[in-house]
């Protein structure tokens, strides 16, 4: 434990700054993954251990929509489409039949994509690692705040995921599709009395769910490489986060992202070999203390 | 080698005495017992890793070992008696690695084995290989203890990869005269959190520090083998404000690194030492190969600067449609010395081969000097050529390589040897 | 616990055991030796996750945890300390319950998915600890140099053929002991909580301390599985304590059949087989598996023995009893 450079860290502006815009950074693509977990969880009741595949095939297939148009807008919109269709395709024939069954089953056919997704994308896009590279108008000279450092590619980034966020919110709160989602989310059964189609509410959550992942995916594939298996990661943190925030909340993926973003950028500095650990630690204390999460409701 | 002996023993006892209850329809399980002809295939058995995040381990070590065996099977083999390369994959889990060795060597037929694993698969792979008494080679592991520490020492266990501490050594001697030219004394580095990173870094700064007293290590990070996000090292460097960074970060990770610090316009006026740059998939891969970056020579078709690599390099290409990278060379390399046994042993026994392969010397592209020596003393490979450089972003990427002088290397090794408490 | 019935389930597994042993004579391929040893490690450690999940009620996604301590404590046990291979054997199974006990009070009061989950941050965690600590466990790379594995009671288990007799009576040993364990009135009190917690609590039971106990016996008998694996590969690495290892547990249980105590081990079985037959047959493993997989949960939708039971029942009209 470094203590002494954790405090440096504070007392200064430009390290306060910096590191506060790192957590942001970690915290804003994982909220877009964590978000569409905790949606499917909330709604369906499902615990989706495919969703770190998602992300993972909505990064391929962005890669190869900007390696056709050369439009990372394109490409973007390519990911999230299409793992949106291949979500919608996993739900109806696959996770429908599955519903009523315990989280084990769940787990097994979510478990049995994952294998398969891997292989797939290993036998379309090659086992070698693969990087899309940034395109050319975000190739800009970083931001300079207070001494702090942020890349403008990740302001962007940060712009998007708050927008989708509060988009997210609007339409949960304020439209009737919102109301809808929320009560199907609650009960299910009443919902569909009252004639409302819920397996289409369920499939539609889960597509956009699904869709989210992808979309953080597309997202991050031009700073990071992919390759096959690289949605084990992304899939045990989404975890921590939906667990610590309190699954089935929008607002609570929102505080868990953040807040794991900011363990990582200012644990980094204090605890530099132990991050894993402190995640699972903070994990294991809000499992004990509120098991429904910070931000959710004790019911469920 | 005695055990095998003794299994060899018991399992004529129980042929007898399979043969008189088969009689009573109970059928004998698994695959029929070796039989004696001829010119039965030689087969080599091959456990590596072929999915996952590191498939591409296994599938350039493959690639250069299917290679080497066609050549030797089209120069006619031993005496007409074929090679044949049974490959399989442990998924990168080292229990389903001693699990495959075990079925290559008892079940399938192999007499020896080319073991392709990495680190940790390796040393499961050795345990195997000490208690069952086979030729192994490894070739992807490059973790010095598994042939420099007396404990891990078997008779018949060889390494032909690279080692650590001989890239430290050439590495840092480069290092502290590029640091020196420079003015380089503010340093820090940014490497995998597991044994390889902890490890080569350590022995790099080591050096460097050796070759150059005026350098200064200020801090280090240590971000997760695979971790997705390096925004906290970047950060954390940048605040640092070194004036060169080394890292031993690979592959896709290095790929992710780099393009993800040139965001952060943290190369622009630091000279980055990347041991691991020099890689086809890497290069290839960057989309912005940044200015002042050095590297170690993980493979490069111009090192050494000779016909045979070429050649060697653009027949890969031709075969495979993909570029070398390091774990080709050293597969081939591997496969070499074993074939040269088995020739010199004229057969598959294994006391033989590995008396042979003891102090061997054979011709290679990648030698230093056109030969590599397996060295007598602790089984693994000396004399290939280990070169660093600063590097351009096209071949033949590292222009004027300095070559690593051996000399200097097994001097220094020997210390080092002897600092861990490996020798008196 | 009717005395008699166990009788005939002992001598039941005195005649498989003798069975077992009898193999090696018969059959001069390691193949089927080695299957046999590490059948031995996964058939106990999936039926010890199947005390909780079938029989308790409890699902455990981090129970790795204790397969993995099994290995790593004998492991280190063996490696630093020149003791007999059974005295050894007590320590690290005692290390396991010890841990389980600690881990096991913290967790046991939580329901369903936070008991899951919390056992799996336990899990990580303590993998977490075991790359970390690199001078005690060798990190990501394992105990290194191997188990040195003095000879016992005639045995070497060097020898591989020995190794399988001492897993096989192991095995047998400890798959007896634990069907004792779930036939005796605790088994069936932990049936009860289960089924039921509140009419448990009513009648007086400590639904706490039964769940607890569930969890530390579980937790020991997944050490003795993690043992004997640590024997196969003379070493222990960390993917023995990673989620991937606690995940293979629960596919064998849900492929074998949560309801029967025979499941978990016939779930093994299947799992190990599918993975040597694939693995020898095609490179494109995760289709198939991911393929076979989806065959059980969508359209047996039941493990194996469950499927059988159900099948039996129906044609039959009699209940079976697990």
């Amino acid at each position: 434990m470094d203590s002494e450079a954790l405090l440096d860290c504070v007392t200064s502006l430009s390290c306060i700054v910096t590191q506060t815009s790192t957590g942001l950074i970690v915290g804003s693509l994982l909220f877009l993954v964590a978000t569409g977990l905790t949606l499917i969880f909330g709604v369906l009741g499902i615990v989706n251990f495919a969703h770190g595949s998602l992300y993972m095939l909505g990064a391929y297939i962005a890669l190869s929509a900007f390696r056709i148009t050369d439009s990372f807008i394109l490409a973007a919109i390519a990911g999230a489409l299409g793992v949106g269709l291949f979500s919608l395709f996993f739900e109806r024939f696959f996770m429908r039949r599955v519903y009523g069954a315990d989280v084990l089953m769940q787990l097994l056919v979510c478990y049995a994509f994952i294998l398969i997704l891997d292989d797939t994308v290993k036998i379309i896009w090659g086992s070698e690692f693969q990087s899309m590279g940034m395109p050319a108008y975000f190739q800009e000279p970083p931001v300079f705040i207070a001494g702090g450092v942020i890349p403008v590619f990740y302001i962007y980034l940060i712009g998007i995921s708050a927008s989708i966020g509060i988009g997210l919110w609007l339409l949960l709160s304020k439209t009737k599709i919102g109301k809808i989602v929320r009560a199907a989310a609650v009960n299910p059964s009443m919902t569909s009395a009252l004639g409302l189609n819920t397996s289409l509410i369920f499939a539609g959550v889960f597509a956009f769910g699904g869709a989210l992942a992808g979309l953080a995916g597309a997202l991050a594939a031009p700073v990071r490489s992919m390759s096959p298996g690289m949605g084990f990661s992304i899939l045990i943190e989404s975890f921590i986060v939906t667990v610590i925030g309190g699954m089935g909340s929008v607002s609570g993926a929102l505080v868990g992202a953040l807040l794991i973003g900011l363990i990582r950028s200012f644990g980094s500095i204090g605890f530099p070999y132990f991050i894993e650990g402190i995640m699972f630690i903070a994990m294991a204390i809000i499992l004990v203390v509120k098991p429904s999460g910070l931000m959710g409701k004790e019911t469920r | 080698m005695k055990k095998r002996s003794q299994a060899v023993a018991s399992q004529q006892r129980r042929q007898v005495i399979k043969g008189s209850v088969a009689a009573l329809g109970l059928a004998s399980i698994g695959l029929p017992s070796i039989s004696l002809a001829q010119n039965k295939p030689i087969r080599i058995g091959m456990p590596t890793i072929l999915s996952g995040r590191v498939a591409m381990l296994g599938e350039s070590s493959r690639n250069a070992a299917i290679m080497g065996v066609e050549a030797f099977n089209a120069a006619g083999g031993l005496n007409g008696r074929m090679v044949e390369l049974v490959i399989r994959d442990s998924k990168g889990r080292p229990d389903e690695a001693a699990r495959i060795t075990r079925e290559l060597v008892n079940s399938d037929g192999c007499d020896m084995i080319l073991d392709a694993e990495a680190s940790s698969g390796a040393f499961a792979v050795h345990e195997v290989a000490r208690d069952l008494g086979f030729l192994v080679i490894h070739t992807c592991s490059e973790t010095s203890s598994l042939t420099a520490d007396p404990k891990m020492r078997i008779p018949n266990g060889f390494r032909a990869a690279r080692q650590g501490v001989h890239d430290a050594i050439v590495g840092g001697e480069y290092a502290g005269r590029v640091a020196k030219e420079k003015g380089l004394n503010r340093w820090m580095s940014i490497s995998p959190d597991y044994s390889y990173g902890l490890d080569t870094t350590a022995e790099f700064f080591e050096y460097l520090k050796y070759f150059n007293k005026d350098v200064e290590v200020v801090n280090s990070v240590w971000p997760k083998l695979f971790q997705a996000d390096y925004s906290e090292p970047i950060t954390r460097l940048l605040q640092g404000k070194p004036q060169a960074i080394y890292s031993c970060l690979w592959g896709g990770d290095l790929t992710s690194f780099i393009d993800q610090a040139s965001i952060y316009g943290l190369m622009k006026d630091r000279q980055f030492f990347g041991v691991n740059m020099a890689d086809y998939a890497v290069l290839t891969a960057i989309k912005a190969v940044p200015p002042n970056i050095h590297s170690g020579n993980r493979y490069l078709k111009s090192i050494p600067k000779t016909a045979q690599n070429a050649a060697w390099c653009d027949a890969y290409v031709a075969k495979f449609k993909t570029m070398p990278l390091n774990w080709s060379w050293e597969n081939a390399v591997g496969i070499d010395f074993m074939l040269a046994a088995i020739k010199q042993a004229n057969g598959t026994d294994t006391a033989k081969m590995s008396e042979a392969l003891k102090g061997m010397t054979i011709k290679s592209p990648f030698g230093t000097d056109g030969t590599i020596t397996m060295r007598a003393s602790d089984h693994t490979i000396i004399d290939y050529a280990i070169a660093w450089g600063d590097l351009t972003t096209k071949e033949p990427y590292m222009a004027k390589p300095n070559l690593g002088d051996w000399k200097t290397v097994l001097e220094l090794e020997k210390l080092w040897m002897k600092s861990k408490g490996f020798i008196a | 616990m009717i005395a008699g019935s166990f009788t005939r389930e002992a001598l039941i597994a005195a005649i498989v055991l003798a069975i077992l042993i009898l193999i090696p004579f018969f059959s001069d391929s390691s193949a089927v030796v080695d299957f046999g040893i590490r059948l031995a490690a996964f058939a106990v450690f999936a039926t010890s996750l199947n005390m909780l999940v079938g029989f308790g009620g409890m699902v455990s996604f981090g129970h790795a945890l204790y397969f993995g301590a099994g290995a790593y404590s004998f492991g280190l046990i063996m490696q630093h300390f020149q003791l007999p291979i059974p005295l050894a054997f007590l320590l690290a199974v005692g290390f396991c319950v010890t841990v389980a006990a600690l881990v096991g009070a913290i967790c046991v009061r939580l329901k369903e998915i936070y008991f899951a989950f919390l056992t799996l941050a336990f899990q990580m965690l303590f993998h977490s600890i075991i790359i970390s600590w690199t001078s005690l466990t060798g990190g990501d790379q394992g105990l290194m140099g191997g188990l040195p594995r003095p000879p016992f009671l005639g045995l070497d288990l060097v020898n591989p053929t020995d190794l399988y007799w001492f897993a096989v009576v192991v095995g047998v040993g400890s798959l007896l002991a634990m069907r004792y364990i779930l036939q005796s009135p605790f088994g069936y009190t932990l049936r009860m909580v289960r089924d039921n917690p509140d009419r448990a609590k009513f009648l007086g039971v400590n639904v706490w301390r039964v769940k607890l106990l569930a969890f530390v016996l579980a937790g020991g008998f997944a050490g003795v599985g993690g043992i004997i694996m640590a024997l196969l590969v003379s070493g222990a690495f960390p993917e023995f304590t990673y989620w991937t290892m606690s995940g293979e547990a629960v596919f064998m249980v849900l492929m074998g059949g949560v309801n029967t105590f025979i499941g978990p081990v016939l779930g093994a079985a299947l799992l190990l087989g599918f993975n040597d037959v694939i693995t020898r047959v095609t490179e494109h493993h995760g289709l198939a598996l991911g393929a076979i997989i989806l065959l059980f949960a969508l359209v047996f939708k039941h493990g194996i023995t469950d499927f059988i039971v159900q099948g039996w029942q129906r044609i039959t009209g009699k209940k079976v009893q697990s």
